[in-house]
């Protein structure tokens, strides 16, 4: 059975391609010399060298942290290439006529609509290759409304004051390891600023992809939601098949001002190794938004890829009456490992959080869902619902729920759940029973066991979502 | 590292007795395990200051004291007085089959058997547990022979006099198909500090009824253990009742080492001042078909805080186990604390296991009922606290130590000041 579980599992990883694309990329290592470079590469005002020279110095100081349950080798950051770009990135082109078509093609292999007449989704998308960003689309139409949609180094220069008054606002340079590392060399990513009232009018969507090889992708997310305003991103993710880990460590904040939302989604599917374990992207993100008065963040995750992941998507319930969400689909198959959960911090009165988490292992693969719910003294009347329930596939792989809980106001309630159980033999036989094969019988289960998650996704995601989870799990009947 | 841990240390090196071996091994241990901090997850809530500052001190000299009389409990008394054990309190004759013995005056035999299972069964990592190991004054060994059902309860008291440090430790072996009760309970006095640590190695088919009193409060450090070995078809059903102290932390783990073992925690706690109570329940499903109920409610009131980690680890091979977690808490207060973390860890697919964990003020719905029933809104606070401990009060096997600590945790409510 194993065996059949693991043949079906092997499956062909479909964005393990890798773009011809001339590149130009520093040779590997990090020192204060790197990080000038990074900054002057592009253009950098002073005050932005400083802040990433801080980071690094932190960064020096700083210990790995080895509290998750996951397991690799130990990392030398300095045979990490910080800084890779196509080389036709140069002369930055005006328009997307000027896009070296080898990239355009990477991105249609890929199925991401960067030509925006050809596009049905009605989708604004902002591609970063390796360390720069490659193209934005529908920024017309955008700016008609107010919305700033940009890569993150065009912001510093166009929108210094909104980028120096909110970057490291909400995780600060030496919140942890990985996000000083991010602080210090982050190459680019995506910078959103929807103002006062706004309801962003369409989508937006960030689609990243690692190309060359022992690079590693540091990119930067800064999204501020003025007050009344509203807006939903979309996140992507995927890089070539390769037999070395590369490291992903990017940092995502979120602003929330008074009765503002956020609405952040995001699929997951770097590289995750072969069935052996070897190469794959890590995973170490640190993602958090802060939420003012009546402001509401929604996380929602669907994680299959990376051979580690380490994660925790977080909200700061700071404003009376903010609602914080997160909803996770984690699938682990092969030797993957993933450490992911979210962390919920009640400040303010009446705060709300909601979490669903749903791990599904498979293969020879370890799922943990940890995550923190804090009620501070000041969170009267808050209220937190935790469900995480995690299904075995196989009787190789391991799930694992470390939920930590600190309550400090007795007005405040926590609630918190968690199951663990395999497909069971009685829903098996009641599909195959219909005339269902055992494949589509486990793919509809695990659909069902997902859909309270899969129901937060924008449609195009959740369709992505869906086909993903249907591959990674074919033929892995338990 | 600690002062107090360092002179600990030098104590422990001038002890050269049967126990040498072990001793000599886990202060090796020691030397290399770190001073536990806020960033010690195992220590995590909890600060150890309480330790580094006592006042406490070994007291040699001989002190008369006697564990309080529960009426209708006729128990085979095992005392320890500032961590001596007091052979004068022990029965001269015990029943057919029990045997309790100072390690010291075993057989040569016995103390090999004993030597060799000392310290298997309590997990090195605990950090008190490695000191006990090395500074325990006297250590009793329990044990009931093949099939032997013994009726009259065991109660191991750790007295402790004003200011007085002990170190207590038991083994208890129920061999194949016995039964026994232990009844654990520690009375100290003031300032004091102890470590009190027992194991139980329960034999196939064996039973263990088990209960541990944890209620010194005030100025007392307590830091213990009570861990068990399950094997094929063991069955235990353990009740913990602990009140907090100026630090007490009490680590229980159930190993599940036999197919088809079977047991039953119930814990509760009621916190009140500025008192600290932290268990951390460790259950290791290592082998198939067992099958863990835990229960652990816990009532903090005015600044006390309450920690509580429930690890239920599910080996490979521990398939059709099934494993319950249940926590409830109830915070009285704005200025207490409540820190739980129930953790699944899982490495088999055939098994069942939910954990579930809520953190509330009393319901307020019952509470207003109550009101418009003529009852006091103090009063119906105190009952309301008092029925949802005495849920697990009634599932106590033992009637006569359910009707004895019954009015004492209702005196406790009455005390707790309900804001």
């Amino acid at each position: 059975m194993t065996e059949q579980i693991d043949k079906a599992l092997a499956r062909e990883y479909e964005a393990g391609f890798v773009s011809d694309v001339e590149s130009e990329t520093f040779e590997p290592g990090l020192n204060e010399d790197v990080i000038r470079r990074i900054s002057g590469m592009k253009g950098e005002p002073e005050w932005m060298l400083e802040w990433r020279l801080g980071a690094f110095r932190e960064w020096l100081e700083m210990e790995e942290p080895d509290w998750a349950l996951v397991d690799y080798p130990k990392i030398d950051f300095q045979s990490i290439s910080y800084y890779s770009a196509p080389k036709s990135m140069k002369d930055k082109p005006k328009s997307l006529d000027e896009v070296d078509p080898e990239l355009l093609r990477t991105y249609e292999k890929l199925g991401i609509p960067l030509i925006e007449q050809q596009m049905l989704a009605g989708v604004a998308v902002d591609a970063v290759f390796d360390s720069v960003s490659v193209v934005t689309t529908f920024r017309e139409k955008l700016e008609e409304a107010g919305v700033i949609f940009c890569p993150i180094s065009e912001a510093v220069h166009k929108y210094p004051d909104l980028v120096k008054k909110y970057i490291g606002s909400v995780v600060p340079k030496k919140d942890n390891y990985y996000a000083a590392l991010n602080c210090a060399v982050f190459t680019d990513g995506s910078f959103v600023y929807i103002p006062k009232g706004t309801r962003c009018p369409m989508e937006l969507s960030t689609y990243f992809r690692i190309n060359e090889q022992n690079t590693g992708q540091f990119e930067r997310t800064l999204i501020v939601a003025d007050e009344g305003s509203h807006v939903s991103y979309l996140e992507g993710c995927t890089a070539p098949q390769r037999d070395e880990n590369q490291l992903h460590a990017a940092v995502v904040e979120l602003v929330a001002m008074d009765n503002a939302e956020i609405k952040y989604s995001t699929v997951q599917n770097w590289y995750p190794g072969d069935e052996n374990g070897k190469g794959g992207i890590y995973n170490f993100v640190t993602k958090r938004g802060i939420c003012h008065t009546n402001a509401k963040i929604s996380w929602t995750q669907v994680e299959t890829g990376s051979s580690v992941t380490w994660k925790y998507p977080s909200c700061i319930l700071k404003g009376d009456n903010s609602v914080g969400e997160f909803y996770s689909v984690a699938l682990t198959r092969g030797r993957q490992q993933a450490d992911t959960g979210t962390k919920m911090i009640h400040l303010g009165k009446n705060t709300k959080s909601t979490i669903i988490s749903k791990g599904i292992s498979a293969g020879r693969s370890n799922n943990s869902y940890r995550g923190l719910v804090r009620m501070n003294p000041g969170a009267e009347g808050a209220r937190n619902f935790t469900q995480c329930d995690s299904l075995l596939i196989g009787d190789q792989c391991g799930a694992h729920t470390f939920p930590y809980v600190e309550s400090r106001n007795p007005s405040a309630i926590v609630e918190h759940e968690a199951t663990t159980s395999k497909v069971s033999d009685e829903q098996m036989f009641l599909c195959r029973q219909r005339g269902l094969d055992p494949e589509k019988a486990v793919s509809m289960i695990v659909n069902g066991f997902c859909k309270e998650v899969f129901k937060e996704l924008p449609m195009e995601f959740a369709v992505e979502a869906g086909k993903l989870l249907e591959i990674s799990l074919e033929g892995s009947v338990g | 590292m600690s002062e107090w841990l360092e002179s600990a240390i030098t104590r422990a090196q001038g002890i050269n007795d049967w126990l040498a071996p072990k001793r000599a091994h886990a202060l090796d241990l020691l030397a290399k395990t770190k001073w536990p901090t806020r960033k010690t997850e195992a220590w995590r809530y909890t600060p150890l200051r309480p330790v580094e500052r006592t006042p406490a001190k070994v007291i040699r000299d001989k002190v008369d004291l006697s564990p309080v009389v529960i009426a209708d409990l006729s128990a085979i008394e095992v005392v320890f007085v500032n961590g001596q054990f007091d052979q004068a309190q022990l029965a001269k004759t015990l029943p057919a089959g029990l045997s309790i013995a100072l390690g010291a005056d075993l057989n040569a035999a016995q103390q090999a058997d004993a030597l060799t299972a000392f310290s298997t069964i309590k997990p090195e990592r605990h950090i008190f547990g490695l000191i006990n190991d090395a500074l325990a004054q006297d250590v009793v060994v329990v044990s009931v022979a093949e099939g032997v059902e013994i009726t009259q309860p065991v109660r191991i008291s750790s007295l402790l006099s004003l200011g007085a440090e002990s170190h207590t430790r038991v083994q208890v072996v129920l061999a194949a198909g016995s039964k026994l009760t232990v009844i654990e309970d520690i009375q100290a006095q003031g300032d004091s500090l102890n470590t009190a640590f027992v194991e139980y190695n329960i034999a196939a088919n064996a039973r263990l009824e088990h209960y541990r009193f944890a209620l010194q409060t005030g100025s007392n450090v307590a830091v213990g253990g009570s861990h068990f070995n399950l094997h094929d078809h063991a069955k235990m059903n353990s009740t913990i009742v602990g009140f907090g102290s100026e630090l007490s932390r009490l680590d229980t783990d159930i190993i599940h080492a036999g197919e088809f073992a079977d047991a039953k925690l119930n814990a509760m706690y009621l916190l009140d001042g500025k008192e600290l109570f932290d268990l951390h329940a460790t259950v290791e499903h290592a082998m198939p078909n067992g099958k863990t109920e835990e229960n652990v409610r816990c009532i903090v009131a005015d600044r006390s805080r309450a920690v509580f980690n429930g690890r239920i680890h599910i080996h490979r091979d521990a398939q059709k186990t099934l494993a319950e977690l249940n926590n409830r808490n109830l915070l009285l207060s704005d200025k207490a604390e409540i820190n739980t973390k129930p953790e699944l860890e899982i490495y088999a697919d055939d098994v069942k296991c939910a954990h579930g964990a809520t953190v509330a003020q009393i319901d307020k719905q019952a509470l207003y009922y109550l009101q418009t029933r003529g009852v006091s809104r103090s009063k119906a606070q105190v009952m309301l606290n008092f029925g949802f401990i005495n849920e697990l009060i009634d599932l106590m096997p033992n009637a006569a130590l359910a009707e004895w600590i019954r009015p004492i945790i209702r005196e406790r409510f009455a005390q707790m000041e309900v804001k």
